[in-house]
């Protein structure tokens, strides 16, 4: 297996001059030895000291580490949409509203069997029902995102909060502003999902300059957006990472349900990297900012009044 | 591998009672083993094997001198991988052993053997889940001797120092409203982030303390208490078994975040000393109705030092300030053994907290009860 990989990153290696050259335009690309020291310079407000993104790590590989965003409305609809007023206009005027997008679905529509196309709609009438319950019935509800569950992937990547990634040989750590939620991709060893998960199993290997992640062992909660559109436990998502630049990367993710599509369909949308030269990821814990919505109903949030009993 | 419960262990004092009733409630969670057909090794069911197997990692970790720590390929010294922060060693040394340092390295091992074995007991007037069955005693999980009596090693008692006359006022005033609200009747006034799924156990500092013979895994050592640390370029980033808690840390000393942003694990920045990483971390919140570590506010401050100085020893030590909660800083010097595998799972708390539920109703049930007897005008609902 070892000897596998260093074959592999020699030949990335070697061509990493053709990559960096080609599409980065800059940094040519550093010999074995020099590759630690920082590459082009950051903008000038970015300390000396800081790991500058060089266009390849140590092992040769795209140097994805850094702090990403996708800039589009999909976490509203991922499939075009119009505007919308919200939910609640009656309080939340423009601040609840919803922007309209183009969607991120190649083809512009998402092959639903019948009886999932209805659930789908149902979804989205009932997006915002919350129903707290101590057994398993209480994910027959709305919008994930509304109670502040994990978004799931590939959903995760396009919400409109920033994340992190940080990349070694063996692994690669994806942290997501919301939720602060987090999932590993094994590029090392590869085994089945042990256990179902909101994250899914990732594991992940290099095509060429592409991030290929495979990702199963889903819970069966995921939505896909606040308009309803979800996957089953069956899901079975392959994303590829595929940088465009120092700054850029398309994005795209083969999605494969039988239990509720009737083919294999895609998403795709470019993602960015956050220059701001002090970003960084802070908490984003909704966990405090959902318990008043959800546990109300039970009188469980705020003392019960006791003289009414 | 190990099976991985969300424990929700509460303690409530019922209003005007001198009761305590303690909750202790399990949900789900149910990581089976990779593969799951091996058997669990000797040391996850046998106390003894378990406590000759760390006695041994004990005694290996005592022979290393001058480890010679690996690198990164980017220079950084290497401190990945999984660390237990679980111990049976005190926070405070207990008062009979006075000025005593140091155990010897046969009653360090005596102490562990006592703690394992006080842990792996089951009362069974007390026990809701014996922990043992989930795997989830430290002596399962590779919590090893010490030779260090207690944590603090710093005031040099081993003890914490005196809380500040505001911190004594903050404590009392907590108290009587305790009496008089009956907090812990609606979540908000819960106060356990914990069991709220807030946070999870020991994000910061890592290295608490155990209390060896209370009869909770969680405060006899600690529970799912893997700490997953992941290296990069510039950074490294501690992921937590519990909660799934994240803490980012930049390692090139940058500037903190500005005063206004305040987190639930503050605003951390590392830097490195030679082979150790320095972490300082400000910016914590204002938690209330519950605090910060110890009963610790807004104020607080932590410095944190990793040395990984064995394969698989790291020195965890850290110096704790909080103007606000103590007259002085004080400082622990603890160890956290690597553990395999080097992953974490996912801790999806908050998504099926089935267990606050439980909890708050209960506790809302006990409180009524305990009015009505107070009364003494009828027997529980």
């Amino acid at each position: 297996m070892r000897m596998r990989w260093t074959a592999v990153s020699t030949l990335v290696a070697a061509l990493a001059v053709a990559w960096a050259a080609s599409i980065q335009g800059q940094a040519p690309a550093a010999p074995p030895a020099a590759r630690q020291a920082p590459a082009a310079p950051r903008p000038a407000a970015a300390p000396a000291a800081r790991p500058a993104a060089g266009a390849r790590t140590d092992d040769g590989r795209p140097n994805l580490n850094g702090i990403w965003q996708a800039v589009n409305t999909a976490n509203w609809d991922i499939e075009a949409h119009q505007a919308e007023a919200g939910p609640h206009n009656d309080i939340m005027g423009a601040w609840g509203s919803q922007p309209a997008g183009m969607g991120i679905v190649e083809g512009g529509t998402i092959p639903y069997k019948p009886e999932a196309l209805k659930k789908k709609q149902d979804n989205f009438k009932n997006r915002m029902l919350v129903k707290v319950s101590n057994d398993p019935h209480r994910f027959d509800t709305g919008d994930t995102e509304l109670q502040c569950f994990r978004p799931g992937v590939p959903r995760a990547n396009y919400m409109p909060f920033p994340f992190q990634i940080f990349q070694n040989r063996d692994q690669i750590l994806m942290v997501y502003e919301y939720k602060g939620s987090m999932r590993t991709i094994f590029m090392d060893k590869h085994q089945d999902a042990p256990v179902d998960s909101w994250m899914g199993w990732s594991n992940g290997r290099w095509e060429g300059d592409t991030l290929v992640v495979d990702v199963t062992g889903f819970n069966g909660h995921q939505w896909l957006d606040r308009a309803g559109n979800f996957l089953s436990d069956t899901a079975h998502v392959v994303e590829r990472w595929t940088p465009r630049g120092r700054d850029h990367m398309m994005y795209e993710a083969m999605i494969e349900d039988p239990a509720v599509f009737t083919r294999p369909w895609k998403i795709s949308f470019p993602v960015y990297r956050r220059l701001e030269p002090n970003i960084q990821l802070l908490e984003f814990n909704c966990v405090p900012f959902v318990e008043e919505m959800m546990y109300t109903p039970l009188g469980l949030y705020n003392p019960p009044n006791r003289s009414s009993r | 591998m190990r099976m991985r419960t969300r424990i929700l262990w509460v303690t409530t004092a019922l209003t005007g009672a001198t009761v305590v009733v303690a909750l202790s409630m399990a949900v789900l969670v149910a990581q089976a083993p990779a593969g799951g057909k091996k058997a669990l090794p000797q040391t996850a069911t046998s106390t003894d094997a378990a406590i000759k197997a760390s006695e041994d990692a004990f005694k290996k970790s005592l022979e290393l001198k001058n480890y010679t720590v690996p690198k990164k390929p980017w220079g950084e010294p290497d401190l990945s991988g999984v660390w237990l922060t679980a111990t049976y060693t005190r926070l405070q040394r207990p008062e009979e052993l006075g000025d005593k340092e140091f155990f010897t390295e046969a009653e360090a091992i005596a102490e562990y053997k006592k703690a394992a074995e006080s842990d792996a007991e089951v009362d069974p007037r007390t026990v809701h889940y014996d922990w043992k069955e989930y795997a989830m005693d430290a002596w399962q999980g590779g919590a090893t001797p010490n030779l260090r009596t207690s944590l603090i090693v710093d005031p040099k008692n081993g003890r914490l120092p005196p809380l500040t006359p505001e911190a004594q006022q903050r404590r009392a005033a907590a108290a009587a409203a305790a009496k008089q609200q009956d907090p812990m009747l609606g979540i908000r006034t819960f106060g356990n982030l914990y069991t709220r799924c807030v946070l999870g156990l020991g994000a910061l500092p890592l290295v608490r303390g155990g209390m060896p013979g209370a009869d909770s895994a969680a405060a006899a050592a600690g529970v799912t208490a893997e700490a997953f640390f992941f290296q990069s370029p510039g950074y490294v980033t501690i992921v937590m078994q519990s909660n799934n808690d994240v803490r980012i840390i930049p390692t090139d000393n940058r500037a903190h975040a500005p005063s206004q942003v305040r987190q639930w694990l503050g605003d951390s920045r590392g830097h490195w000393e030679g082979n150790t990483l320095v972490v300082e971390t400000t910016n914590f919140n204002d938690p209330k109705p519950a605090a910060h570590f110890l009963g610790s506010t807004d104020s607080l401050s932590i410095v944190e030092r990793f040395t990984r100085v064995g394969p698989n020893t790291m020195r965890y030590q850290y110096t704790v300030t909080d103007p606000r909660t103590w007259t002085r800083p004080w400082s622990v010097d603890a160890t956290m053994p690597r553990i395999d595998p080097s992953m974490i799972y996912e801790f999806a708390c908050h998504e099926q907290n089935y267990g606050l539920i439980n909890v708050v109703t209960g506790t809302q049930i006990r409180f009524r009860e305990g009015t009505r007897d107070l009364r003494g005008n009828g027997a529980p609902e």
